[in-house]
């Protein structure tokens, strides 16, 4: 069944795109360019559009493409070698005349840098992720004591190993042991919204020490650090990133949109009133799908608004 | 039609018995990766539990229903509101942390004395035993002094949860445990 209904609407399509290229002498990436508005909703009918191609040669591309950004060679001069060279095999195999379509040109260089910006993205996050807490790597350790003193500025740490860990939210005496799965990555995320959110992270931690609705500020971090890398990885989060990025997507992109999620979750948290952190799987669950929903909307911009009770 | 068939067939063969499996032990003994090797998930991305995990496994005839309540210390005062009708008290011990070998063991002695535990079988895992650090299953009983449990079945059954050695051994003992009663 699927496979008839799958024929026909590839069937349907080729017609569609051959009738609309007769009517209106552009080809299917060009409508894109020029018919849909700039981020996300131009981005991801590229996309779309791209993966579908029959071209031989534009498949080609593709997989080249896929291979540069998964080795993380989307960079600098080679950045701009490359698109140019995906930009003019589009134009040869539509037939596009550059000197016309100048503005296709660039828009559709914008969107190719942002799709695989985020497949880059994506390969650089898993790296950082895949390099465990160290606690005899220096500057692992230089780290975590950065982000008590971001977090702690006016509390000094009495011992490498102490409760006080607690006090922003780890589980025991020594931080090591919870990073786990999430390793490097949980570390520098929760690091980048304390330095450079000092304002926001302040107030989301001193929420966390409430008497009836606290919870532990770190542990929270590192769950939704893994959120963050599953939206990543889903490709539910192309919406923040192509509406944000406005050149290559860095990590520092991915930073910020950890730090959105986290003060959208702690707004949460205190809206659900829970009795006890034993809430946590289900609002954090609730709070996924939310998030989820508000990324279906291609038009969405995601920003931490800091209008909050801080007086 | 065969995908329809095949749920029917499924259907009609749904375990004749739901059991409650409870998870227990300190913060980083590694009761979530238990819990994913159990349910045939990915360990890899595991983070510390805030709250508790709850999954559904089905095995040997039984539908597990496994709940993996977090260790760390502000949150085992609530493990008790967990105990109700269990079936298999799963406790789980990093063999490696020997500095938190007393603790976990008060900790384990506390929860048997609980009315709502009594005659609950006890399976302890000796978790991590890949690293070259780690006492043997044996010298964890002795440590931890399971010879004096006289009020219930106990087993303890050494594993590696981050590639799962020992994980089915140990169930295999729970769900004959459960037969038994």
């Amino acid at each position: 069944m699927y496979n008839i209904w799958w024929f026909f609407t590839s069937y349907l399509r080729s017609v569609l795109k051959w009738f609309l290229r007769r009517t209106t002498g552009l080809c299917e990436l060009q409508r894109i360019c020029y018919g849909e508005v700039s981020g996300a909703p131009r981005i991801s009918a590229v996309e779309k559009s791209l993966n579908l191609s029959k071209s031989p040669q534009i498949k080609k591309l593709i997989a080249y493409l896929n291979d540069v950004s998964d080795n993380l060679r989307l960079k600098g001069s080679t950045e701009r070698e490359i698109l140019k060279g995906a930009v003019s095999t589009v134009l040869l195999v539509k037939r596009i005349n550059p000197r016309i379509h100048f503005q296709f040109v660039k828009n559709f260089s914008k969107c190719v840098e942002q799709i695989w910006g985020y497949r880059q993205l994506l390969a650089e996050v898993e790296s950082l992720r895949n390099i465990k807490f160290d606690s005899n790597n220096l500057e692992h350790e230089a780290k975590l004591l950065q982000l008590w003193e971001a977090l702690m500025p006016s509390v000094e740490l009495d011992n490498r190993i102490s409760k006080q860990w607690q006090d922003i939210g780890f589980q025991g005496d020594d931080p090591k042991t919870d990073f786990r799965g999430m390793g490097l990555l949980g570390l520098e995320n929760l690091l980048f919204f304390a330095t450079e959110y000092r304002m926001p992270a302040q107030h989301v931690l001193s929420h966390s020490h409430h008497p009836v609705y606290g919870y532990c500020f770190a542990i929270v971090g590192i769950n939704l650090t893994s959120m963050a890398l599953h939206l990543l990885r889903s490709g539910d989060a192309k919406t923040y990133f192509y509406n944000t990025s406005k050149c290559l997507p860095s990590i520092r992109l991915f930073h910020q949109f950890y730090s959105y999620l986290f003060y959208e979750f702690d707004r949460y948290w205190l809206e659900c009133k829970p009795v006890d952190i034993m809430q946590f799987s289900n609002i954090k669950l609730k709070f996924e799908n939310n998030i989820r929903t508000s990324l279906m909307d291609t038009n969405a911009v995601f920003k931490i608004n800091v209008s909050v009770d801080t007086v | 039609m065969m995908g329809l068939l095949s749920i029917l067939r499924k259907l009609r063969q749904s375990p004749e018995k739901e059991l409650r499996l409870l998870l227990l032990g300190l913060d980083n003994a590694g009761k979530t990766t238990i819990l994913k090797i159990m349910a045939s998930e990915d360990v890899t991305h595991v983070t510390p539990t805030a709250g508790f995990n709850i999954k559904s496994v089905v095995s040997d005839g039984f539908k597990l229903n496994v709940w993996d309540i977090g260790g760390q210390r502000k949150i085992r005062p609530y493990w008790k509101n967990y105990f109700e009708n269990t079936d298999v008290l799963i406790y789980v011990v990093d063999s490696s942390d020997k500095k938190r070998l007393e603790e976990t063991g008060i900790e384990l002695f506390e929860l048997l004395g609980d009315n709502k535990l009594e005659d609950v079988p006890l399976l302890v895992y000796a978790n991590k035993q890949d690293l070259p650090s780690s006492l043997t299953s044996a010298e964890i009983s002795e440590a931890l002094g399971l010879h004096s449990i006289k009020d219930r079945v106990w087993q303890i059954q050494a594993c590696t949860a981050i590639n799962g050695e020992g994980i089915k051994e140990g169930m295999e003992w729970a769900c004959k445990s459960i037969k038994k009663k």
